[in-house]
């Protein structure tokens, strides 16, 4: 397989998940905006933007932050390198070019996604349509992910799960992190009604809420939400989930037994340790400082499969 | 004026009978029906040209649904006149990258060959595998009567649309089965496998292996036949690559894959000259892959089309392919010439200027429809304003006669009605020299229109070649 095949194929499941992401994203804030806003506490469109990582770009184009112009640029806007409009246009221009290397459906899949993205773009869209356009992309992106599974179980396919993982890894593991960090800076709310709150709407918006209550009985407590999320390897956006595919895919390949090596040698440790690892000791340790290490290693094993396989 | 289907006013061609009752059984909202349905096929495979439009991005080249339909004797001849063209235009590129017997037989002035940019220098004494420049050799034709047929120009570099062509009919399968049933129309599905067979028939030298690898070159997304280049190299079941997936080591070319360098032997390029190698042609050029010319001379790959292949279908060339044909084949060229003035030729010159109202005028290096002069169409002005293009620059044109372009059954509005046609068939040299059954079909939709580029209101339809 071309490098560039690999590269485009790793780029298209990455961008196809980003634009999911953003799409919960903006469901998140608009739940969250649909509760009353405690004195001080209004910043949920903010918080979005931050774990979009958008919040730069949206400040050099706007000066308030307000809900449609979130949506508009998180969703529509050209300018936002990651909006899902972008997402779906580059997750189909890749396509376009490696359309050989995957079946005819997941071509279709994209490109019917693309040809619906360009007419809702031009269609003038109301705040209340937002939980519509987030389930239309959800859709979408599993028609995608459907379509992948008559595909050969060559490096292809997993090159396309390596980049899945890789981009819900980093993805998941901002969410948590806005969620602790930006969502709630005063320490007095930690714990809790609001912040309870706010973490089964976090919930909801990755569709774990009922995974979650099947999971785990008893109160929906902030200590078990952040094991669900990050250490529960049932949990398909887990942390620990993403990190054990990212293995998988990446141990499956069979080109280049050595560059293969070469990354699982890096990736080894935390693997082990992220099965072993109890979440109280997490939280003792600090779950920022835990999810920004997490969020550098998944980062460097991006630039070590770009390296090692697509230059 | 020729029609395809009608032989009198009242009277339908036999071999469009069934076509006829086909039509008049179809109600018009089955009528939208398919043709909301092929558009929406075209869409989704994505056959589509990258346009500026803001609001459409992409445009789809208007389908019409009703066939184009040849019968086995007047394909025939076609077929020898296209591979009689086909076979002149390698055979004189041939000779003027060596011994130039054309040019000593006086046949060919030498200024007209030599001062030409796509006369690649660097070719010189150089002969490719089996001295084939061109392995696919698109040749667009006009039909002006019963048994008349004209080129208009050929194509010997990279001509595109083949795509268009089996995709045309994939789409008439699907929606009207029925009609494959009535008709015997040879299937032209074979065509990327026969094509696949004569790049590898075109294995470079110091190529050792009996399946020698071959890729597909393209500039990438933005070129207009990009779906094309991926359909055929899909079809092919070959890798397509840009130019940077490609590098010289030493005698040979690579791709990068992951698993690591792999040898190429035969690369099919849809690029220009100008972007092959930027250490022969473009020095400046950021594209191409430095070296593959001097791995390309010594054997180690080859690329098809050759470089500098497309002087043979430059515009000043074209008037002597018949005289070509005569001295290479010792045979009489069963295809005409359209009359041709070169505007370099001061008789010539002054002629044209004389009868602008009449000609059709062309820029040498022109295409796609656009910088030509359209005397009987054009009002005083323009006509007035080609006078001075001209004049000042009289060696940039040539001009022909305005042919009337045979009028095919064309759905406009749900209406039959006759449109103009041309037709490009796509002749393959390599271990043999063939002729897929079938053809480009383009239409000029907008009624007493001449032109049939995609660019400027053309559209397409599926070409049949009935069994014998």
């Amino acid at each position: 397989m071309l490098s560039r095949t690999a590269e485009y194929l790793y780029w298209i499941s990455r961008y196809m998940e980003r634009a999911e992401t953003n799409a919960r994203l903006l469901d998140v804030g608009y739940r969250m905006s649909l509760f009353p806003n405690p004195n001080g506490y209004n910043n949920e469109w903010e918080s979005v933007l931050a774990a979009a990582g958008a919040i730069q770009g949206y400040k050099n184009k706007y000066n308030i932050i307000e809900q449609k112009k979130v949506e508009d640029y998180l969703f529509f806007d050209e300018d936002n390198p990651s909006s899902v409009f972008n997402c779906i246009l580059n997750a189909r221009s890749n396509a376009l070019v490696v359309r050989t290397s995957f079946t005819p459906e997941s071509w279709l899949a994209i490109n019917k996604t693309y040809q619906e993205i360009l007419k809702l773009k031009n269609n003038n869209f109301n705040a209340s349509d937002l939980p519509n356009l987030t389930e239309w992309t959800i859709e979408q992106v599993n028609l995608f992910r459907g379509s992948l599974s008559s595909l050969l179980r060559n490096d292809g396919y997993n090159f396309l799960y390596l980049g899945l993982f890789v981009e819900r890894a980093d993805n998941s593991a901002r969410l948590l992190d806005v969620k602790y960090f930006v969502l709630l800076p005063k320490p007095q709310y930690i714990g809790g009604n609001i912040d309870n709150m706010q973490w089964s709407i976090l919930l909801r918006s990755l569709s774990s809420f009922r995974a979650f209550r099947w999971a785990y009985d008893g109160d929906v407590t902030s200590t078990k939400i952040a094991d669900f999320l990050v250490l529960n390897s049932d949990c398909p956006r887990s942390l620990s989930f993403c990190i054990q595919n990212i293995v998988k895919h990446l141990t499956n390949l069979t080109c280049s037994p050595e560059k293969v090596n070469k990354i699982y040698n890096t990736l080894k440790d935390l693997n082990i340790k992220i099965q072993e690892e109890k979440i109280e000791s997490i939280v003792d340790f600090g779950l920022h400082e835990f999810v920004t290490q997490f969020i550098n290693k998944i980062s460097s094993v991006d630039s070590d499969i770009q390296k090692e396989f697509f230059n | 004026m020729f029609n395809e289907m009608y032989q009198s006013e009242s009277l339908i061609r036999n071999h469009y009978n069934n076509i006829n009752e086909w039509l008049e059984k179809m109600t018009a909202k089955v009528i939208n029906e398919k043709n909301a349905e092929a558009e929406t096929h075209f869409r989704n495979i994505g056959i589509t040209f990258s346009t500026n439009s803001e609001t459409a991005r992409e445009r789809i080249i208007p389908f019409d649904l009703i066939p184009r339909i040849f019968t086995f004797s007047e394909w025939s001849k076609l077929e020898k006149g296209v591979i009689q063209r086909a076979k002149a235009l390698n055979a004189f590129l041939a000779d003027i990258y060596n011994q130039g017997e054309i040019i000593k037989a006086n046949i060919i002035p030498k200024e007209l060959i030599f001062k030409k940019k796509s006369y690649e220098v660097s070719m010189f004494g150089f002969t490719p595998p089996r001295s084939i420049y061109s392995p696919i050799v698109g040749i667009d034709l006009v039909r002006t009567n019963y048994n008349e047929y004209f080129v208009l120009e050929d194509n010997c570099r990279t001509p595109s649309g083949v795509s268009y062509m089996l995709e045309n009919r994939e789409i008439m399968m699907r929606m009207f089965p029925d009609l494959f049933h009535t008709n015997r129309v040879t299937p032209i599905d074979d065509y990327p496998t026969r094509l696949l067979q004569t790049l590898m028939s075109l294995a470079p030298i110091k190529c050792n292996t009996s399946e020698p690898v071959c890729v597909l070159l393209t500039p990438g997304p933005l070129n207009s036949a990009y779906y094309e280049h991926s359909f055929l190299s899909d079809q092919m079941g070959i890798e397509m690559v840009e130019s940077t997936d490609l590098f010289v080591e030493g005698e040979f070319l690579y791709m990068k894959t992951v698993d690591g360098p792999k040898k190429v032997d035969v690369v099919y390029r849809r690029i220009d000259d100008d972007f092959l190698d930027p250490l022969c042609f473009s020095p400046n050029s950021v594209i191409g892959i430095p070296g593959i010319m001097d791995v390309y001379r010594t054997g180690g790959v080859n690329i098809c089309s050759a470089p500098g292949a497309g002087i043979a279908d430059d515009k000043a060339i074209y008037i002597y392919v018949p005289e070509m044909i005569k001295f290479y084949l010792g045979e009489q060229p069963i295809l005409e010439n359209v009359q041709t003035w070169s505007c370099d030729k001061d008789d010539d010159l002054n002629y044209v200027l004389d009868n602008l109202s009449d000609l059709v005028v062309k820029e040498v290096d022109g295409s796609g429809g656009y910088g030509m002069l359209i005397g009987p169409k054009s009002s005083k002005s323009s006509i007035e304003e080609f006078r001075r293009k001209l004049s000042a620059n009289p060696r940039g044109y040539i001009a022909q006669p305005l042919l009337d372009l045979s009028f095919s059954p064309t759905l406009i509005k749900n209406q039959v009605e006759g449109r103009r046609v041309d037709l490009r068939p796509f002749c393959l040299m390599g271990e043999n020299a063939q002729l897929s059954s079938g053809g480009l079909t383009r239409v000029a939709m907008n009624e007493g229109s001449f032109v049939v580029n995609s660019s400027q209101g053309g559209g397409v339809k599926d070409t049949w070649v009935l069994a014998e």
